[in-house]
This record gives C-alpha cells, sequence and structure tokens, in this order.
C-alpha cells in the first residue's frame, strides 16, 4: 500500500506532502512568535471587567448589590476619554496594570465574544473554545492541537529535533487540557509547574518500558503512557537548561497578594509566577509556540463582591491578579527584549448573567470582553459596550465569535498561511467582513500616534510671552499631574501644578509679566506620559 | 458481538484478579486465587454483602469523635478535623475485606463530587461520606433525591442561597447536567436536548427556600443521617421557598410540578420537600436518565471508549436494567460483572480488550498496592497523631501530587478523569503525574516517615517474600519474579519483557543459582542486605512499569 501514489486533484499526495512540509518549515524557520493563554476559569464576569460607563444608570440597575461605584476613591478607571460613546468603557478599579498597558497602546479589548446558542455548561463550553467548534459539534482533538501537529508533521516520534528541540505546547500545571489534544496519540503539549523540579523527579524514577505493545484496548493505553513517558524524559533536561540559562528582569517584580479586602482564598496571585516562568523560559531560547496558563475561581455565584464594597471581594481580586500580572509580565518581557515575539490573550469559557443574583454574585451568561496584550495589537477596543437595554434572554448579545479572534491571531500574529487556518478551523473566521483587526503589525510612528492622541503637552499662547500665557495639556487618566517652569539652564523656576487631575483637556493661565526675559521650558509628568517644550519670554 | 450475556464457568486466576481490581481497592494474591475457583455469580455474591458500620471518627485534640454533637459557639478546627475524615474514609478503602461498597461509595462521590475546601462544616462531609456508603448498595434514585438536601452539596453549589425571588441556579444546572439526566447535544437556543435552560430556571425554583442544619440534628428518618433544613416561618410554612407553579419544557412534555399544600401563599413543610420528590420522579422516568448513570458505571468500571455497539449491545441494556428495578444499584453490577463482555468473552479475538484496558486512578494506584503487599499502616487505636499523619504523608499528599486531590477537585464536575473527553482517564497521565506515580513505590519501600523523623509505615519487601501465602518458594528466582508479576500485571508479557524483570533487575545479570545462594545466606544468618536490594530494585521497577499502571 505505501508504494502506491494517492492522488488528489492529480496531484500525488506524497508530493504536496513535500511542498507541505517545505511551506511549513519556511513558516517555522522565519517566525519565532509565540502565543500566550490564559484561561480565567469559571467564567469571567465581562460587565464588573468592562464596564459600560455610558449606560451606568441602567448597569446599576440591573446589578444593584455588585454594581462598582461611579464615584469615590473605588470609583471605575475610565478607559479613554478618546473613544465615541457607543465604545465608552470603565474598568475595574482594581486594573489599573491594564490601563497602564492600555495607554502604552499595548491592549486590544474585543467586546461580545462568544459563539451562537452558547452552551452555559461550564464543562462543554470550554471544550467548544478549545476544539475550535461549534456549539453543537464535537471534535476529539484541540484547535492548538492540530496547530502543532500540522506545524510539526511526525509527532511525538519524530521529536525533539534541532530546529524543534522544546515542547510543542507547554502547559503551566500538571495536566493537559483538551486545547493540546490531536486527533490521535498523545496531546502536543507538555505540562510542567517547575522546570527543575520536574528534571529532578523525572531522572529518579521509571525503568526500561517494554519493546513492544499489542494492538489491544491494553496495548493502546500503553502506548499512551509509554510515549508520554518518553517525552517527558526527552524534554525534562532541555526545559531545565533553558530555564536556568533564562533570567527575569530584576527591575520587574510580579504582585503575590491582592492588596484590599477579600476571602483568604482569593488573595493569593496565582498567575503571576506562571508568567513569570513563560517569560524565563523564552527569554532562555524556548522554542515552544503556544503556552496555556489558568486562573481559576471566576465562578462567582455568591460573594463576587464583599457586601459592604461592591469593589472589593473576590473577583476583584481576581482581576487585580490577573491585571497586575500582565504588566509585570509585560515591563519583563520588555526588559528582556521579547516584546516583539510575544502576543498575550486571555479566554473564559462565557460571561455572566447581565443581572446580578441574590448572593451578591451572579449566574452564568453568555458572551464576554475579552483582552489581547502585546506590542503589536492593534490597540483600541473592537466592537461596542453592550447594549444593555437589548439583552437576549436576559444576556448580553454577541459581537464576535471567538473563533474571529483567534483567526485573527492565527493569520497575522501567528503568520499562519490557509491551511493552518483550515486545521484549525479558522478559516470562515477570517474572511471578508469576519476579519477583525486585533493585531497590527506596525512601524514605530503609529503606535506613538495613539499615546499622543491621548496624551499631551499643547503649544503655550502665545509664544514669545510677554505678560499672560496660556498652557494646556490633556491626559487619558485620572493621574498625578506635576506641571512645572525651568529655566534653560537648569534650575526650577516654579511648580505651578502638583495635584491629581481627572482625565481630559486641561487649560491654565499664568502672568509672567514680572519674570526676567530668556529661555523657559514647561514640562509636564503625568503618570508613564512625560513632555517638555520651550518659550521665550520677552 | 458486545452483550450482557452471562459469562459461564469459573473465573480463573486473570479474571478473579480483573473483577476484583476493577471492583474493589485489591485483592492479595490469597484473594486472587480464592477467587479464581469461583463463578461471577459466586464472586459477586461474597462481594455484595454489607460491611460493618465504621467506627466513628476521632478528634486528635479531644481523642473523642466530634460528629454526634453541636460545634457550634466552640473553636473547633474544621479544616483539619476535614483532613481527618478524609484519612478516616480511606483507611476503610486499605483494610476493609474484599467488598464493592467502598469503591462504589468512591464512585458516588466521583458522581455527585464536593469540593471540600468549599464547606464549612467537616460534619457536613462526614454525612455526606456516610450517604454515599448507605447508598452504595442501594437505590440511585432515592440518593438523588437525598442529594438535594444534603447540607455538603447545599453549600457546595449555593443552595443555602437560593430563595423565592432570588433565585441562584447553581445546583439546579449541575442536578440536570452533571448529576441525573446529564446534558445531551445542543440542539437549538439554550436546548440541550433532554433539557432547556429554562428548566435548569424551574428547577432552581424547587430546591429554593433551604438551609444547612448548623447543629446536624435534623435527622432523614430513612437513612439515620444529618441533613438540611427548610427555611420557616412561624407557622412552620416555607418562607423562602418558590411556592409558585413551575412549568418545564417540552424535554419533559411541559410537565407542572406545584406545592400540593399551600397558606398564605407559602408551601407548607411537606409540599415543599415533596416537590423535590416530583422532580425527581419526572427526569427518572427518562431513559436517558438511566443511560447516564449507565454510561458512568461502565466508564467507571470497564472502559472509558463507548462505541455504537457498546452503547446499544451494553450500556441500553443497563440501562433497561435500571429502569426495571427503579434504579437499585445491584441487579445492574450483578448483570455487568458476571457478562462475557466484562471478562472479553464476547468476542473471537485472540487477545482481550477490556483486561487491562483501564489506568488505574491515583486512588486505585496506591490503596491497590497497600492492599496487595499488605503493608502495616498505623491504626487509629495507636497514636492518633501518627495515624492521621501516615495517612497525610503516605496516602494523600502523594494522591495530590499523582492528580487526584482527594474530595478537592479543581473543578464542579469532578476529577477530569471521569467526564473530560475524549481522554477520559488518560487524563491521569501527564508527565508529572506519571513520574509522582513512579515516584510513589520509591517512598513506600523506603518507608513514610513524619516530620520528627519517626517511621509511620513501610512496604518490607523481604519480610512480604518470606510468607509461604505470598511467594511459594523464594529461592527459585524464576518462579519468584513469575508470582509477582503474575499478580501484580493485568496481562501476560513476553518472554523477553520477563527476562527483563528477572536477569537484568532481580539477578543482575548473575545466575539464578546466585540468587539462591543469596537466599540461603540470609536464611542462615538473618543477613537480608543482598537478597533486599535486588527485593526492592524488582518491586521498584514493577511499580515503575507502563504495564502497573494499568488495571
Amino acid at each position: 500500500m505505501a508504494s502506491m501514489p494517492v492522488l488528489i486533484n492529480g496531484i500525488p499526495l506524497t508530493t504536496l506532502g513535500k511542498q507541505g512540509e517545505l511551506q511549513r518549515i519556511a513558516a517555522t524557520s522565519d517566525n519565532d512568535r509565540v502565543l500566550v493563554i490564559i484561561q480565567l476559569h469559571g467564567g469571567n464576569d465581562g460587565l464588573n471587567t468592562v464596564i459600560p460607563i455610558e449606560q451606568y444608570a441602567q448597569y446599576y440597575h440591573l446589578r444593584p448589590n455588585i454594581a462598582l461605584p461611579d464615584h469615590g476613591k473605588r470609583k471605575y478607571i475610565t478607559l479613554d476619554t478618546t473613544l465615541s460613546t457607543q465604545k465608552q468603557a470603565g474598568l475595574h478599579p482594581d486594573m489599573t496594570g491594564i490601563k497602564d498597558l492600555y495607554d502604552q497602546g499595548k491592549v486590544s479589548i474585543i467586546q461580545g465574544v462568544a459563539y451562537e446558542n452558547l452552551n452555559q455548561s461550564h464543562f462543554r463550553s470550554r471544550d467548544i473554545w478549545f476544539m475550535g467548534g461549534d456549539y453543537d459539534e464535537y471534535i476529539g482533538s484541540g484547535w492548538m492541537g492540530r496547530y502543532l501537529d500540522y506545524l510539526y508533521p511526525g509527532y511525538p516520534q519524530d521529536y525533539p529535533t534541532s530546529d524543534m528541540p522544546d515542547p510543542l505546547g507547554l502547559e503551566i500545571g500538571s495536566a493537559v487540557s483538551l486545547a493540546f489534544h490531536r486527533a490521535n496519540g498523545i496531546p502536543t503539549a507538555v505540562s510542567i509547574d517547575n522546570p527543575q523540579q520536574f528534571y529532578d523527579l523525572i531522572n529518579s524514577v521509571g525503568g526500561e518500558p517494554p519493546a513492544s505493545v499489542a494492538n489491544t484496548y491494553y496495548g493502546h493505553e500503553l502506548q499512551w503512557i509509554m510515549d508520554i513517558e518518553k517525552k517527558s524524559n526527552q524534554y525534562a533536561g532541555r526545559l531545565k537548561e533553558i530555564y536556568e540559562k533564562g533570567s527575569n528582569s530584576q527591575k520587574v517584580t510580579y504582585p503575590e497578594l491582592y492588596p484590599y479586602n477579600a476571602p483568604a482564598s482569593s488573595l493569593r496571585n496565582g498567575i503571576g509566577t506562571q508568567l513569570k516562568m513563560i517569560a524565563r523560559l523564552i527569554s532562555g531560547g524556548a522554542k515552544t509556540k503556544i503556552y496555556l496558563a489558568r486562573i481559576g475561581g471566576f465562578d462567582t455565584h455568591a460573594s463576587q463582591v464583599e457586601s459592604y464594597d461592591a469593589s472589593m471581594g473576590t473577583h476583584a481580586a481576581l482581576l487585580y491578579h490577573l491585571s497586575e500580572s500582565l504588566r509585570a509580565f509585560q515591563e519583563d518581557l520588555k526588559a528582556l527584549g521579547l516584546e516583539d515575539r510575544v502576543l498575550t490573550v486571555t479566554m473564559s469559557e462565557f460571561g455572566r448573567r447581565a443581572a446580578s443574583n441574590g448572593s451578591w454574585g451572579t449566574d452564568h451568561g453568555t458572551s464576554a470582553p475579552l483582552f489581547v496584550i502585546g506590542k503589536h495589537v492593534n490597540p483600541g477596543i473592537i466592537g461596542v459596550s453592550p447594549d444593555l437595554s437589548n439583552l437576549e434572554r436576559n444576556n448580553l448579545r454577541m459581537q464576535h465569535d471567538y473563533r474571529q479572534v483567534y483567526g485573527a491571531i492565527m493569520q497575522d500574529w501567528m503568520k499562519g498561511e490557509d491551511q493552518v487556518l483550515q486545521q484549525t478551523r479558522f478559516y470562515d473566521y477570517v474572511q471578508g467582513e469576519n476579519k477583525i483587526p486585533v493585531i497590527r503589525d506596525i512601524i514605530m510612528g503609529d503606535r506613538e500616534e495613539f499615546l499622543t492622541e491621548r496624551y499631551g503637552l499643547k503649544d503655550c499662547t502665545p509664544n514669545p510671552v510677554k505678560s499672560l500665557v496660556q498652557f494646556g495639556f490633556k491626559i487619558n487618566a485620572t493621574v498625578w499631574v506635576e506641571f512645572s517652569i525651568y529655566d534653560v539652564s537648569g534650575p526650577l523656576m516654579k511648580r505651578v501644578l502638583n495635584e491629581q487631575k481627572q482625565a481630559g483637556e486641561h487649560y491654565f493661565h499664568l502672568d509672567l509679566s514680572s519674570w526676567k526675559p530668556g529661555v523657559y521650558i514647561y514640562s509636564i509628568s503625568a503618570g508613564r506620559f512625560k513632555e517638555r517644550k520651550k518659550f521665550v519670554k520677552i | 458481538m458486545a452483550s450482557l450475556t452471562a459469562f459461564q464457568g469459573k473465573l480463573g486466576k486473570k479474571y478473579a484478579a480483573h473483577l476484583l481490581r476493577r471492583i474493589t481497592f485489591g485483592p492479595t494474591k490469597r484473594e486472587i486465587d480464592t477467587f479464581a475457583e469461583k463463578t461471577p455469580e459466586e464472586a459477586l455474591a461474597d462481594l455484595l454483602k454489607a460491611l460493618p458500620p465504621l467506627p466513628d471518627p476521632i478528634d486528635p485534640d479531644t481523642g473523642q469523635t466530634w460528629i454526634n454533637r453541636s460545634l457550634e459557639g466552640e473553636k473547633v478546627d474544621h479544616d483539619a478535623l476535614k483532613q481527618h475524615l478524609k484519612a478516616w474514609w480511606i483507611d476503610e478503602m486499605v483494610h476493609s475485606p474484599l467488598s464493592v461498597i467502598p469503591k462504589l461509595s468512591y464512585f458516588l462521590h466521583t458522581h455527585f463530587t464536593t469540593i471540600e475546601s468549599r464547606i464549612s462544616y467537616s460534619q457536613s462531609i462526614y454525612y455526606q461520606i456516610r450517604l454515599f456508603r448507605h447508598f452504595a448498595l442501594g437505590n440511585l434514585k432515592v440518593l438523588s433525591k437525598k442529594i438535594c438536601l444534603d447540607n455538603a452539596m447545599l453549600r457546595f453549589l449555593d443552595g443555602d442561597l437560593n430563595e423565592a425571588g432570588r433565585p441562584n441556579e447553581n445546583f439546579a444546572r449541575e442536578f440536570l447536567e452533571l448529576y441525573t439526566i446529564g446534558k445531551g447535544p445542543q440542539i437549538g437556543p439554550s436546548d440541550y436536548t433532554h433539557y432547556t435552560e429554562d428548566d435548569i430556571i424551574e428547577a432552581a425554583k424547587i430546591f429554593s427556600g433551604y438551609q444547612e442544619d448548623k447543629n446536624f440534628t435534623h435527622t432523614d428518618p430513612e437513612t439515620g443521617l444529618s441533613q438540611a433544613l427548610l427555611k420557616t416561618d412561624g407557622n412552620g410554612l416555607a418562607s423562602r421557598h418558590d411556592a409558585s407553579v413551575k412549568t418545564f419544557s417540552h424535554a419533559f412534555e411541559h410537565q407542572t410540578i406545584a406545592p400540593s399544600q399551600t397558606a398564605n401563599g407559602l408551601a407548607t413543610e411537606e409540599a415543599a420537600e415533596d416537590e423535590i420528590n416530583q422532580l425527581v420522579d419526572m427526569v427518572f422516568a427518562k431513559p436517558e436518565t438511566a443511560r447516564h448513570f449507565s454510561r458512568k458505571l461502565y466508564r467507571f468500571f470497564v472502559y472509558y471508549q463507548i462505541s455504537e455497539e457498546t452503547e446499544a449491545k451494553v450500556i441500553a441494556p443497563m440501562a433497561e436494567i435500571l429502569l426495571e428495578n427503579n434504579y437499585a444499584i445491584e441487579p445492574v453490577l450483578q448483570a455487568l460483572f458476571t457478562s462475557q463482555h466484562f471478562y472479553d468473552a464476547d468476542n473471537h479475538l485472540p487477545e482481550d480488550n477490556v483486561v487491562g484496558a483501564m489506568i488505574k486512578s491515583p486512588l486505585e494506584l496506591v490503596v491497590g498496592s497497600l492492599r496487595f503487599f499488605q503493608v502495616n499502616l498505623p491504626q487509629a487505636s495507636d497514636p492518633i497523631e501518627q495515624y492521621y499523619q501516615a495517612y497525610e504523608s503516605g496516602i494523600l499528599k502523594p494522591l495530590r501530587w499523582q492528580g487526584l486531590d482527594f474530595y478537592e477537585p479543581f473543578e464542579v464536575a469532578g476529577y477530569p478523569a471521569y467526564h473530560q473527553s475524549p481522554a477520559f482517564h488518560r487524563n491521569w497521565i501527564s508527565a508529572n503525574y506519571l513520574a509522582r506515580r513512579y515516584e510513589y513505590s520509591k517512598h513506600i519501600i523506603q518507608g513514610i516517615r513524619n516530620e520528627n523523623d519517626e517511621m509511620l509505615f513501610r512496604l518490607d519487601i523481604v519480610e512480604y517474600v518470606k510468607q509461604p501465602n505470598n511467594i511459594t518458594d523464594p529461592e527459585n528466582a524464576r518462579l519468584l519474579v513469575e508470582e509477582l508479576l503474575g499478580y501484580l500485571l493485568p496481562e501476560i508479557i513476553t518472554t523477553e519483557r520477563f527476562d527483563y524483570f528477572l536477569k537484568v533487575i532481580l539477578l543482575d545479570d548473575l545466575s539464578e543459582i546466585n540468587w539462591k545462594k543469596e537466599w540461603q545466606r540470609f536464611q542462615a544468618t538473618g543477613d537480608d542486605s543482598a537478597v533486599r536490594i535486588q527485593l526492592e530494585n524488582l518491586v521498584n521497577t514493577i511499580m515503575q512499569s507502563p504495564e502497573y499502571q494499568l488495571s
């Protein structure tokens, strides 16, 4: 049978295979891009993550016992004053990390992500996200598994190779999700929580495996165990080596505890160490393509918030963990020079019901926003805030299919050709109007534009100035603003502002009649944004 | 052809071992030999006998039990007590006479899973374990009613927060999706074939208005076990229970359920509780519920993949037996474990399929090993601290490392091996978990110690081999290895593989005569150093083999 060429449209399949392989080798060798997926396990409450602030009254009406406040110290964070009314959004007050990344142009928020007829079972819905299928499809493999299986044909027996010495995928923890499963045989990912411990453990156990196995159910299970054992042995040393070779930036601290009020079980950060390890492995030279990390606790049927303060509690702590860890991870990647290689995306099996329940919690819902983070995202918001006056069976209407997001990422970030998109089953979701601009592979200038559209020091008027001068600036967050004037030779002449300012444009006047003629510098420092300009006094 | 046609004749050694590994926590060599002489019916008759009640668990701080009195107002470390309860339950798995009851109780826990850390009161866990044990040979339908009023379950899925006018759907959803009829293919918006999203909302109303009994004094007369309380007003009416008419979807022929008796717009206590009975009756009248339980039993005890043929020839008949017997567990087990299908006798393949095709759960691996080698663990009558330390360090911790965080699965659906398609029990094997499984034999051979470096228990392989009940003739290396492999591994191995265990591992490439001399020297001098090293190597290698992971 092996010598009989199989023909597809008249072309021998063997040739097709070869061409495919060449393409694949080309695709892998010039592409060192990595995808990090963070699973928010349990169904994240999108409405308390990204708040539709233009519909605050309705938002409050739907969930009075858990609504985030629109005033006071723990008010939601206004994301971006420059967005259209329909897109206006607030972030949970504990998501300053995401806000900070957003202002750097490194966050794309995709609104209303789900799939048609969303299944409100945790387990089934998660499987659908992992499968890359429809609500009524049952596929025994995951989209990451099919992608990696396609990219690295011959796994597991032909790997590791010198070109691909690492696990194709790596799941943090001890188990491997459906996402990494291939149609047959062991999954394409290895799961570990600590490379050193893993190495020591693997090297202390095991004997020789049997030389052959029978073609029976028993034999199939035996083969499964042997294949996993073999991969473990092969990868343990390599993972340890790159982990030791790699490092995290000294300047970055990954968060460990939630600093406010929440049940004790939610205080500890469960995601930061995972991202820290991923950064270190990549810095050590890991060629692994996809990482899957997980943070649990999002199934907030009860006590999602503290009964006395809706801005604190379990969900607040989880969002803090996520947001601060992402900030640290991104800073770490930047310091390590890896920012151009890594894209991070969140996922959760579903969002939660628009209205809260009586237990300071929320029941299972449907669509929710999703975050894509990295230097090469198309910054901003895709879609609009959910319309709270137009619910569908008490649920937020879907705006984007999850496969549109993954499809855009596979096509534009991972540079997957059509075959990759077919394998992952995302092909239809990147055609025509379905395609969404999640990634913007761009030249430096564009990103600065994103910042200058949102932050800026205006030219003072008039310039040169005789007596009265007007200064102005715009900021996109409520931040501490320091505005000062210096003599061109250095000394501080006057600290004009040193206070917290709301997001928006600000103007003020100053009478300089008594000042000595000369050249002066005016400077603003507002959070991450800093700028200075000159004026002349005559 | 797969079928439930009865298997004829005596079990023989291989099938006796197969049966005992699957439906108990594991046999000794002697027990395999005894059961080899029985027919499946005779074996089942033995294994289905009731067990004596469990002794009460002991609180090490007081030396007394704590489950027979209210602890409200006392300073109690329930987290510690819950750990002790796990030890107490596993003690039964390790030490009970050969019986299906401990394994079936564990099956029920994997089906009606609760995450222990979400339960405040240790007594809730205690009564839940007792409930599973009570119904291990009981009735699934009755148990499903009881579980709705189980204090631990009520707390776990927010049933105590579910009230009229402020519903919490958490339990209602899992009741349909996981515990009873199960989720079918989604055939439309919010329609999961066997039930719809609206059915969840209606069921939640029926479950509304209960609270935990924090004193554990409210007893179900039928089981004698503590159960939850209805929230009532001064007139004894169900004050937080939704008394409206609940209308179910087309999946249940639009059936309605309402309280049979109300006053002031509130259901009476009996009427509220009777609504649960009506709901369970409605759901269990559906053949799909019987099929769902049959598939769960099949995957737990037989094999994880259910082909179309298996579905038609095994699952469907199992479901019929369940329905005919109004969901009593015993008849369906009887049929399954005496069937040709279970013993691979329903096909003409020269080799077995079902035998050896299950990946042992960590619990089966650990408890099964301890039982086979009859390892002496501290008893509750020993210093109680050592008893609990032994179970924590020697069993519960290794289970966690191997992927079975006992009574604490990561998610509501329970341990992935029992529900996560397509891999099911293959989820027990990941790089980490497999290494931790292998490591276990090393740990128990070296001995499990506490923080003060006191030995808590140990698998002393020389002692084991010395006993004639275990090994017929220890001088004879070949027979010794044959006996160990024959009783420890599920399937026959190749000569080449056998030689690896015998020649490379036990004999270290020396002769069989050398082994005989070493053994005789040990007998004469009492110096076991030489034979111990080789025997420990052998047992370590067997237990660290892929074959030993299978049952």
